[in-house]
C-alpha cells in the first residue's frame, strides 16, 4: 500500500477508535436506560473506527500525495515551548520567555545569531513580564522557585 | 425584563468607563491580531484569552466579544489589501475586494466593507436583543431530547460546511468527542482515558487544544513556505464611497444583512455560509453579474454585511442554550466557563447586566471598528507588513504564557506543543479541524443529554422522534446530509469551500 494522505488518516482514525475501544470496554458499560461511563465511549470509539476503515478503503480510488513536511518547526519550536515549560517554574517567566524567543528564531532562514537577537529577546522578556505579571496581575513567578532560594 | 429596561441596563454596564475602555482594547487588539496574516479568529482569540483573565466576568465577556468582531474585520482588510484571507468567511471578500484594490480603488473597497459591517452589526445586535429574551424562555421548556438533537444538528452542519470530504469531518468530529471524554465522568466518578494521570482527571482544556491546533499549528504550517510570503500591500486613497458607489451597495448591504442574521443563528458554520450565500444571490440577481469577480463593489458590500450580521446573531445559540454553533463560539463557551459561568437559558435571568451589557457592548464595538478602522487603516497596513520571522516568536510566546496562565499548569503548555504537531499534520492529511473543536464542547454535552433523555424515557430511543421539535431539527439535520450528496449542491460546497481554510 503506497502512503497517501487518505492512508495516514485512515490508519490514525483506526488505531485511536481502536485504542480507546479497547480501553473503554473496561468502563461499565451500563443500559440503554442507565448509560454508564462505558455506553457513549464504546459507540463513539466503534464508529471512528469504521469511519478509518471506509477512509483507508477511499484511499484506493484516489491518491492524495502527501505534501513535503517541514521537520525543522516542528523539532525546533516544540523543543523551545518544551523549555519554556521546564524553566518556566523553577526559573522565571523572563528567562523562560528569553528561551523561549531565542530557540523558535533560530527555526527561521532571516535569523542570525548576534547580540541583536539576544538584545531584542531580553527587552521582549522584560516587555511580558511587566504586561502580563504587573499589569495583567497573571499568578506566574517572575523570580523562579530554585533562584529564591538563592537569596535573589 | 421587557427590551428597553435590558437596554437601559446595558448601557449603564457597558459605558462604565473600565468596561468601555476594555472594549476599546478587545476590538483594537482583535483586529490587530486579525489582520496579521495565517492568523483567524481563533488563535486570536486563544492567544489574547489571558489578557481578560484577570478581569471581572462582563469586561472579559465584553472585551473577548470585542476581539472577535476585531478579528473578524481585520480579517476583511487582508482580504481586501492582500488578498489573503484571514479567515475562512472572508474568502469572497477577496474576490472582488482586492480586484477593487487593483484598480486603485481599495479604500472605497474598505469603506463598502466598514460601512456594511456596522449597518449589518446594528441590526444583528437589535435581533439579539429582541429575539433572545423569546428564545430562552422557549429554551426553558426544552428537555434532554431536543437539546441532543440540537447538538447532532450543530455537528452535522460544522461537518457539511467544511472543506473537504464529509467523511473525513466525520472522523475528525468523532475524535473530538473521544478528546472531551478524557477526564472523570460527572455521572458515575469513573476517570476515563486519563492514563492514570493527575493532570487529566479534571479533563483536557478545550482552550489548550484550541491553542495548539490553530495558533500554534499555524506557525509551524507558515514557517515551512516562508519565503514564497509575499507582502504586496495594496496601498489606500479616497476612503469616501461615490454617490454611485452608495446606490450600488445600500441595497446588497440590506439583503446581506438579512441572509446574516437568520443564517448566524443556524448552529454550525453560519458566518461563512452567510458570507457565501449572499455573495452567491448578489451575483444571482444582479443586472451585471459579468462584473463579479472583476470589482463589484455589491460583492464586497453584501457578503462583508453578511458575515458581520452572522458573527452577531451567532451569539444567539450559545447565549440562550449553551450551545456554541461555531468553533469560535466553542471557545467563547471555554472562556466563559474559565470565568467560572455556565452558558445557558438561566444566564438571561441570573445574570441580566452581563447579558445585555455584552449586547449593548457589541454595538458600541461595531462603532469603535468603524471609527478605529477606516483612520488607522494605514497603519493596519504596515503591520501586514512586518516580517514573519520577528512575528512568530512572539506568537510562540504569547499562546506558551497564555496557556500556562489558565491553569498554572506546565502540563498544559506541553498539551499545547503536542496538539500544535497534531494540528500541523492535519493540515497535510487534508483534514480541517474545526469539527473536531466544535465536537469536543458539544460531545460531553451531547452524552449527558442523551443519558437524561433516556434515563426518562427508560432506555426507549424513539423518544427523539415523538417530541415534534426534537423531529424536525433532525429532519432538518437528515436533509442537510441528503444535500451533499445532490451534485448541484455538492459543485457548489467545493466550489465555495476549496479557499476556505
Amino acid at each position: 500500500m503506497k502512503l497517501s494522505q487518505d492512508v495516514l488518516l485512515g490508519l490514525f482514525f483506526t488505531t485511536i477508535g481502536v485504542g480507546s475501544a479497547v480501553m473503554a470496554a473496561s468502563y461499565p458499560f451500563g443500559t440503554s436506560s442507565r448509560m454508564g461511563p462505558g455506553y457513549f465511549p464504546v459507540i463513539v470509539s466503534s464508529l471512528l473506527v469504521l469511519t478509518g476503515i471506509l477512509v483507508l478503503f477511499r484511499s484506493r480510488l484516489t491518491l492524495g500525495a502527501i505534501p513535503e513536511i517541514g521537520w525543522k518547526p516542528i523539532v525546533v519550536v516544540s523543543l523551545a515551548i518544551l523549555i519554556f515549560g521546564l524553566v518556566v517554574e523553577p526559573l522565571g517567566l523572563p528567562i523562560a520567555v528569553f528561551l523561549l524567543t531565542v530557540v523558535s528564531a533560530t527555526t527561521s532562514e532571516k535569523f542570525r545569531l548576534d547580540w541583536r537577537a539576544f538584545a531584542g529577546a531580553a527587552a521582549f522578556a522584560a516587555f511580558c513580564s511587566v504586561l502580563f505579571v504587573e499589569l495583567l496581575g497573571l499568578p506566574v513567578p517572575i523570580v523562579g522557585n530554585w533562584l529564591q532560594g538563592l537569596g535573589l | 425584563m421587557d427590551i428597553f429596561n435590558g437596554l437601559l441596563l446595558g448601557f449603564s454596564t457597558a459605558t462604565t468607563p473600565e468596561n468601555f475602555l476594555y472594549c476599546f482594547f478587545g476590538v483594537f487588539l482583535g483586529t490587530a491580531v486579525g489582520v496579521l496574516p495565517g492568523l483567524g479568529p481563533i488563535a486570536t482569540i486563544s492567544m489574547l484569552l489571558p489578557f481578560t483573565f484577570g478581569l471581572p466576568i462582563d469586561t472579559a465577556l465584553i472585551m473577548l466579544a470585542g476581539i472577535f468582531y476585531g478579528s473578524q474585520y481585520g480579517g476583511s482588510t487582508t482580504a481586501i489589501l492582500m488578498n489573503i484571507p484571514g479567515e475562512a468567511s472572508s474568502v469572497v471578500t477577496t474576490l472582488d475586494g482586492h480586484e477593487m484594490a487593483k484598480q486603485g480603488k481599495a479604500g472605497r473597497a474598505l469603506a463598502a466593507a466598514a460601512i456594511g459591517s456596522f449597518f449589518a452589526g446594528t441590526v444583528g445586535t437589535l435581533f439579539i436583543a429582541i429575539s433572545a429574551p423569546l428564545l430562552a424562555s422557549f429554551a426553558l421548556t426544552f428537555g434532554p431530547a431536543e437539546y441532543f438533537s440540537l447538538i447532532v444538528l450543530g455537528l452535522i452542519t460544522s461537518m457539511v460546511l467544511t472543506s473537504g470530504s464529509l467523511l473525513t469531518a466525520f472522523g475528525m468530529a468523532l475524535f473530538g468527542v473521544l478528546l472531551g471524554m478524557i477526564g472523570t465522568d460527572v455521572n458515575s466518578g469513573a476517570a476515563r482515558y486519563t492514563f492514570d494521570s493527575a493532570n487529566l482527571l479534571d479533563g483536557l482544556d478545550f482552550v489548550v487544544v484550541a491553542t495548539g491546533i490553530f495558533g500554534l499549528g499555524d506557525v509551524l504550517a507558515n514557517l515551512e513556505n516562508e519565503r514564497n510570503r509575499v507582502a504586496s500591500v495594496a496601498t489606500v486613497s479616497s476612503l469616501f464611497p461615490t454617490a454611485d458607489d452608495w446606490r450600488r451597495m445600500s441595497a446588497p448591504i440590506l439583503r446581506g444583512t438579512g441572509i446574516g442574521v437568520l443564517l448566524g443563528v443556524l448552529p454550525g458554520a453560519g458566518v461563512l455560509l452567510a458570507s457565501f450565500s449572499a455573495y452567491a444571490l448578489e451575483k444571482k440577481i444582479s443586472r451585471h453579474p459579468e462584473q463579479f469577480g472583476k470589482g463589484a463593489i455589491e460583492g464586497v458590500a453584501a457578503p462583508e454585511a453578511a458575515n458581520n450580521a452572522a458573527a452577531q446573531t451567532c451569539f444567539i445559540p450559545m447565549l440562550t442554550l449553551g450551545l456554541p454553533g461555531t468553533a469560535t463560539m466553542a471557545l467563547m463557551i471555554g472562556a466563559l466557563v474559565v470565568q467560572g459561568v455556565q452558558p445557558g437559558p438561566e444566564i438571561l435571568t441570573q445574570q441580566p447586566a452581563l447579558f445585555w451589557g455584552l449586547v449593548v457592548s457589541m454595538w458600541l464595538g461595531n462603532l469603535m471598528l468603524l471609527f478605529l478602522n477606516l483612520p488607522l487603516v494605514g497603519m493596519w497596513a504596515r503591520l501586514i507588513s512586518v516580517p514573519y520571522h520577528f512575528l512568530f516568536p512572539v506568537i510562540c510566546v504569547f499562546i506558551a504564557i497564555g496557556v500556562y496562565s489558565i491553569n498554572n499548569s506546565v502540563f498544559d503548555v506541553y498539551m499545547m506543543a503536542l496538539f500544535g504537531v497534531l494540528g500541523y499534520f492535519f493540515k497535510k492529511i487534508g483534514a480541517e479541524p474545526a469539527p473536531l473543536i466544535l465536537a469536543m464542547i458539544l460531545g460531553p454535552m451531547a452524552e449527558e443529554y442523551l443519558r437524561r433523555a433516556l434515563l426518562i424515557s427508560h432506555g426507549d430511543a424513539t423518544v427523539f422522534f415523538t417530541s415534534p421539535l426534537s423531529l424536525g431539527t433532525l429532519i432538518v439535520a437528515f436533509l442537510l446530509l441528503l444535500s451533499i450528496v445532490s451534485p448541484r449542491f455538492r459543485k457548489v460546497r467545493e466550489e465555495g469551500l476549496q479557499e476556505a481554510d
